[in-house]
């Protein structure tokens, strides 16, 4: 490995602009399945620092974090969905401002 | 160039995002999110790591993706209704300002240099020693410390770290005493970090030296040699000037592999393909004395090959090649690589990880079928129903 041509600098702040997009996303949007999607923006920004941070160092570490990440994140989205599933059969809605009380 | 592309797919990432989170159209924001992920995959490709550029286009791209649009559209929530009132007004002012201050803290951070990200690290050195001393086992010391002990001819050590720099080395006789003992030699080397140092003692016990045979053992991808394998050869035959390393295979048509190796010196890096090899070792002037031969050598890519050509015995002395194969390290980021860390040192955290995805699918199918509500009981209906006995009434007669 030479020297990078990119800086790793960029990188991070690449990865900082779409983490906060995807939290932008999370608190702004109101469909449930868009919060879920930025949710996968947030971690996909994660990922993109941790390899950048893996190339910068020489060390593979960073690497498997970032399969790590994507394997939990699959399971958290069957989880999710299958939630927002649940909750559509109750409440015909999925807008998360209308599911602030318990009960139906 | 790299950084024209990354600017330009940097461009596309965000904008996509963007686009993903202004686009009212639920399914909209899936295919934006989907070209995001791209863009991510590419960056990994730009970051040394195909393996996860693979995985995030399969499962992110795939798999995730396609199951936020089966549910999208399973229950028809492309768009919601429009809204009459938003419930929280200072929501949209107080993120925004939130993120801007996020933002700009990392970006000051950045700039200033706050954030020490510069160094790159480089793995130490490695270093080994053989032994191509006949009749003499031998101690090595670095820095007054002994890293091998009584390494016997034609044997080595296997690769240990050391930490870069000029290194005092200082060969003794097997079981010698360092404090008063005189060693047999003492030489400063340099190591360099990234590579793998093989420390040779050659020569004779009365006259030995220390030949340095350094390497890079990365991987053969690194270096743009595909499907080939690296080999270097010392010459410690103290009775021939120079020699030649001949591949002998074909005894019609010998091809040279080294070429006029003087005394005491190591070759430089010379690369072969995998096969079986008949390796024949020749003084330079004279290609009818074969000194030694090595026979059916079988070498496969992915290893770095050190040939040691030894003296055994003093008067009429033959020759002896000492063969040794080391595994080349994976190229970072390689599926190799990944593979090779992932069971070795992330054994548990794999584990936990799987468990984690079989309770993820046991979890989405009981909160679906949850929701489902208990399951309709099955009415048996017989395929004839026996027909109803009718009763004559009373009324009935006479009619």
């Amino acid at each position: 490995m030479g020297t990078p041509e990119v800086p790793i600098e960029l990188y991070v702040l690449l990865s900082a602009i779409l983490f906060v997009m995807g939290a932008l996303g999370v608190l702004l949007r109101r469909n449930a399945i868009l919060i879920f999607m930025s949710v996968e923006l947030m971690l996909n920004a994660a990922n993109l620092a941790l390899a950048a941070f893996a190339r910068q160092w020489g060390n593979g570490d960073g690497h498997l974090m970032v399969f790590f990440v994507i394997t939990v994140a699959a399971a958290e989205v069957a989880v999710g969905l299958a939630l927002i599933v649940a909750i559509f059969r109750t409440k015909k809605s999925i807008n998360i401002d209308e599911l602030h009380m318990f009960k139906d | 160039m790299e950084l024209t592309l990354f600017v330009i797919i940097g461009a596309v990432a965000v904008v996509s995002a963007a686009m993903m989170l202004f686009s009212e159209n639920a399914v909209h924001s899936a295919l934006f999110l989907i070209l995001n992920f791209a863009c991510i995959a590419f960056f990994f490709l730009m970051l040394h790591a195909p393996f996860l550029a693979m995985v995030q286009i399969t499962v992110y791209a795939g798999a995730i993706m396609v199951l936020f649009l089966f549910v999208i559209m399973l229950l028809g929530v492309e768009r919601l209704p429009p809204e009459k009132q938003p419930r929280f007004p200072w929501l949209i002012p107080a993120t925004l300002a939130l993120a801007l201050v996020f933002l700009v803290a990392v970006s000051a951070a950045i700039i200033q240099g706050e954030v020490e990200l510069t160094d790159q690290e480089v793995e130490a050195p490695y270093v080994r020693i053989i032994n191509a001393l006949d009749g003499q086992a031998i101690d090595l010391y670095l820095d007054g410390e002994r890293i091998a002990r009584a390494v016997t001819f034609r044997s080595s050590t296997g690769f240990e770290a050391r930490q870069a720099g000029e290194i005092d080395a200082a060969l003794y006789a097997a079981g010698a005493d360092p404090s008063a003992d005189d060693p047999l030699l003492e030489q400063v080397i340099t190591l360099k970090d990234g590579q793998a140092v093989s420390l040779t003692a050659v020569g004779t016990p009365d006259d030995p030296r220390l030949v340095l045979a350094a390497e890079d053992v990365s991987a053969a991808e690194d270096w743009g040699e595909k499907d080939k394998l690296r080999v270097i050869a010392v010459n410690a035959l103290p009775d021939q000037a120079a020699i030649d390393v001949l591949d002998v295979t074909n005894a019609d048509d010998a091809k040279t592999v080294i070429e006029a190796l003087p005394y005491g010196e190591a070759s430089g890096v010379t690369w072969i393909d995998e096969g079986s090899y008949d390796i024949g070792v020749y003084p330079t002037d004279d290609h009818d004395t074969r000194l030694a031969i090595l026979k059916d050598a079988d070498y496969e890519t992915s290893t770095a090959v050190l040939w040691v050509f030894a003296q055994q015995g003093s008067g009429t002395a033959t020759t002896v090649i000492i063969d040794l194969e080391t595994d080349v390290r994976p190229s970072f980021g390689s599926p190799t690589h990944v593979g090779q860390l992932l069971f070795s040192r992330y054994v548990l955290p794999f584990e936990m990880v799987s468990l984690v995805l079989l309770a993820a699918m046991v979890g989405a199918i009981i909160f679906t079928r949850e929701a489902l509500g208990p399951r309709p009981r099955m009415v048996r209906r017989l395929a004839n129903p026996p027909a109803k006995l009718e009763q004559p009434g009373a009324g009935d007669t006479g009619k």
